[in-house]
């Protein structure tokens, strides 16, 4: 029965359900977790990259030895597939089909650098939401077509409101938070966040909320860079603007160790202990 | 033949505009407001070419109102400004131009600072802390290099307009009638530039009596901002 | 064909649709009285402008329109007094009849006030053709906008239909300037729209060659609490000045009444005969005047 209704976007079924969105919706509960949580002093976001393996060559990806290693200003544009920077004061963790995520990315970023163009400031934050929920809405209307299968969490500055925290799904829906969370486990992580969520958190406060519900809701024990983006908005201290942050891994495995939910690979635990390794920063993650 | 000025002062802006309008040598009247109220913190004095210049006002304003409807809250003087000479700078570069010069007052809600911007009609914009266009420009620009300074009150601030205009009844040969006003953080304000303390005048009566309307704002937006 | 961009901006199939619309819109209203080609939110469709690159240059070359070429071959019919003034009674609307291309007097009895309707009136100066042409498109879009919004249009609006269209040609050699009166919801009222696409709100206007002589008449005469018959005179008067001193204008006057139930035609002056008139009466008044003055001067003259 259903199947008449399915092929096409535009038709609803006799209950009045639009079956290709909600089958979207359904793509991104399957997806890497994306979770973020805003406080008076920044926000903070956490995702869980679900594209591993050793075999993965990283070294052409941001941030790789092939382009230049840790630290190069190729990092600027985000980590490559989770998080990414969609203008200075914006950016954006995705869950969903990586593809069609990366076409709603570079749609962003023109809009964004349109606006700039036009009004010389940086996009509010809902406007570029609602730039691109029109472009997402539109495809659930006009026939032919398949919805974008992403949703996407955006953390943003700008001068009129402050920091501000956004959701949106594949039907074009968007809604601001001040905790929240998209992809697999979305539901559980959601309680977690609601339950653990208090006013006033500091932004200290914020990332270990966001890291300790991303432990609980992903499936390993032990949290490590390989695993997890890790992103924060927050003003600069000395201009006032709008500061973004994508961490590198070995600042991500710091800041794990220092919250004691991982951070070091398990196949280096041994060679870091002969080297010596790990630094200024104390092994504690070897106890958890 | 026409005559503007603006000038900021430590929170307030004020914008100043003759009221004549005519066709070559005739004055067919003397009382045209040529003063567009943009938003609540944002209004322009425009001057150039007939027809053009009221064309190129209503369009200015009616896309505040939009971005105004549309976002719930107005465009910020900086990005009004950028937004008025881009569509300039398209026109110029168009099949028919519009020649318009204005003067853009406005007060930034978000930083409590006021501003004012110079825009001709090649798209040419100047952030300034005073200035003047048309045939102000001969003789009151040297008086406010003169009188002008940093942080002026409104007392101050008046006083220095009152003397631009002065000079441009004294030496212009032109009579011009004068319509201003001021723009702080409670919006935009009508002043009698032809009476002896307008200041007085306005602190003495209620802020709504002399609160020039904005076009229907949707929401109060007076405390938009939150740096403030 | 089913790309996300026709798809999304429909614009094309949108204009088509409503071009077609336009058109059996036209037909339903059966005949269009020679105005089939306009459109319903002002401006034409297929209005011809000279098939050149620079139309204003061309119309300047061979029309005297733009006046920096009056050896030009073709000379536009132009050159006149208008004026029109709001008062405690109403709006006077007052013009004079001669129409001039170039020194010749083409004709003496033109209408220089156009009857939009019952409630509206617009004044002719500049090109006769355009605004002859405009004036009655404007009385269609008026008459348009009664019977979709069953309510009279307002004066304001009126006005804005024409100097929205004007300025859709602006610069390409139109040559107006006009009064619209009436009177509506909001009292009497005037505009003033031109071929600059200027278009100015007020209480007293004069436009044409002769204007300067007329306001010299009419802003000394002018108040608000004149009575109608005072109105009335004053704006003849100030036609008889220009109609004398301006060559472009004269032969006969027409006058016209606006009050709240439409206007009125008060009638139809010839120029020559009132101005003679109005002479001998100065001079009857001034020996009147001098002869009492005299009288008063001299106290033994009275005595006798």
């Amino acid at each position: 029965m259903a199947r008449r209704y399915d092929s096409r976007t535009t038709i609803f079924s006799p209950e009045g359900r639009l079956f290709q969105v909600e089958y979207a919706m359904e793509a991104i509960s399957h997806a890497g977790t994306v979770l973020a949580v805003l406080s008076k002093e920044g926000i903070a976001m956490a995702a869980e990259k679900k594209v591993t393996g050793k075999l993965l060559d990283l070294s052409l990806a941001p941030g790789g030895e092939g382009m230049g290693g840790e630290g190069t200003e190729a990092w600027m544009g985000g980590g490559g597939e989770k998080i990414f920077l969609l203008n200075n004061n914006i950016l954006a963790g995705l869950a969903g089909i990586t593809s069609d995520a990366n076409s709603l990315v570079n749609f962003a970023r023109n809009s964004a650098q349109k606006h700039l163009f036009t009004y010389d400031e940086d996009i509010p934050v809902e406007m570029l939401v609602q730039r691109l929920c029109d472009m997402k809405q539109g495809y659930t209307q006009f026939g032919g077509l398949r919805p974008f299968g992403v949703a996407l969490l955006y953390m943003g500055w700008d001068p009129i409101y402050g920091f501000q925290l956004y959701q949106s799904d594949p039907s074009g829906n968007y809604s601001g938070w001040k905790a929240t969370c998209i992809g697999s486990n979305h539901s559980s992580a959601s309680s977690l966040l609601k339950q653990d969520y208090k006013e006033d958190l500091t932004l200290e406060e914020a990332k270990s909320l966001c890291l300790k519900v991303m432990s609980k809701t992903m499936d390993s024990t032990k949290l490590s860079s390989e695993k997890l983006e890790f992103a924060t908005m927050t003003l600069h201290p000395q201009t006032k603007q709008p500061l973004s942050k994508i961490y590198r891994p070995s600042e991500l495995d710091g800041l794990l160790r220092d919250l004691e939910l991982g951070g070091t690979k398990e196949d280096l635990i041994g060679a870091m202990e002969g080297t010596g390794g790990g630094g200024a920063v104390g092994n504690v993650a070897i106890s958890t | 033949m026409e005559c503007s000025f603006g000038l900021t002062g430590k929170d307030y802006v004020l914008l100043c505009s003759d009221m004549s309008a005519g066709r070559s040598i005739i004055r067919m009247k003397s009382d045209e407001n040529k003063i567009k109220t943009l938003g609540p913190h944002l209004a322009m004095a425009y001057g150039g070419e007939p027809g053009d210049t009221n064309n190129f006002a209503e369009y200015v304003e009616r896309n505040m109102r939009l971005y105004h409807i549309r976002n719930h809250y107005p465009l910020l003087p900086e990005s009004a400004s950028a937004w008025i000479r881009r569509t300039l700078a398209e026109s110029i570069r168009s099949r028919k131009p519009y020649s318009v010069n204005l003067l853009l007052a406005g007060y930034d809600t978000t930083t409590t600072k006021p501003h004012l911007y110079w825009i001709d009609y090649l798209g040419t914009k100047a952030v300034v802390p005073y200035a003047a266009h048309g045939m102000g420009v001969y003789v009151s620009l040297s008086t406010m290099d003169k009188w002008w300074f940093n942080d002026m009150n409104k007392r101050e601030g008046v006083d220095v307009l009152k003397k631009c205009i002065d000079e441009v009844k004294k030496r212009i040969t032109v009579h011009f009638n004068f319509n201003c006003i001021l723009i702080d953080k409670d919006g935009i304000h009508h002043i009698d530039i032809e009476s002896e303390d307008p200041i007085t005048e306005l602190e003495s009566q209620q802020p709504k009596e002399t609160l020039v309307d904005a076009p229907n704002p949707p929401l109060d937006i007076g405390n938009v901002g939150v740096t403030a | 064909m089913n790309s996300v961009l026709t798809q999304l901006q429909p614009h094309q199939s949108r204009l088509e649709e409503y071009d077609e619309l336009e058109h059996t819109d036209a037909a339903a209203w059966g005949s269009m009285a020679g105005f089939g080609n306009l459109s319903r939110t002002g401006g034409v469709q297929g209005m011809s402008v000279p098939r050149v690159s620079d139309p204003t240059a061309f119309l300047d070359l061979h029309t005297d329109n733009m006046s920096s070429n009056p050896e030009a071959k073709i000379k536009i019919a132009h050159g006149t007094t208008t004026l029109a003034f709001k008062f405690q009674g109403g709006v006077i609307v007052a013009v004079d009849s001669r129409a001039t291309a170039g020194s010749y007097v083409a004709s003496g009895t033109v209408k220089k006030v156009i009857e939009i309707n019952k409630f509206l009136l617009g004044t002719m100066a500049g090109g006769a053709a355009d605004c002859q042409y405009w004036e009655t498109y404007l009385g269609m879009q008026c008459r348009l906008y009664e019977l979709r919004n069953k309510e009279r249009i307002s004066v304001a609006a009126a006005s804005k239909i024409l100097s929205n269209i004007v300025y859709q040609y602006k610069g390409m050699g139109l040559s107006m300037g006009t009064m619209v009166c009436g009177w509506d919801k909001t009292g009497p009222q005037i505009f003033y729209v031109d071929d600059d696409g200027q278009r100015l709100k007020g209480n007293l206007f004069s436009v044409g060659s002769g204007s300067t002589f007329a306001y010299g008449v009419l802003d000394q005469g002018y108040r608000w609490d004149l009575t109608d018959e005072e109105a009335q005179e004053l704006g003849r008067r100030s036609i008889i000045a220009a109609g004398h001193r301006d060559a472009y204008s004269g032969n006969t006057c027409n006058l016209y009444h606006v009050k709240q139930e439409g206007w009125d035609f008060i009638g139809n002056y010839d120029v020559n005969e009132l101005w003679y008139e109005y002479e001998n009466k100065k001079k009857a008044d001034r020996e009147i005047a001098t002869a009492s003055a005299a009288a008063a001067a001299s106290p033994m003259a009275v005595e006798q």
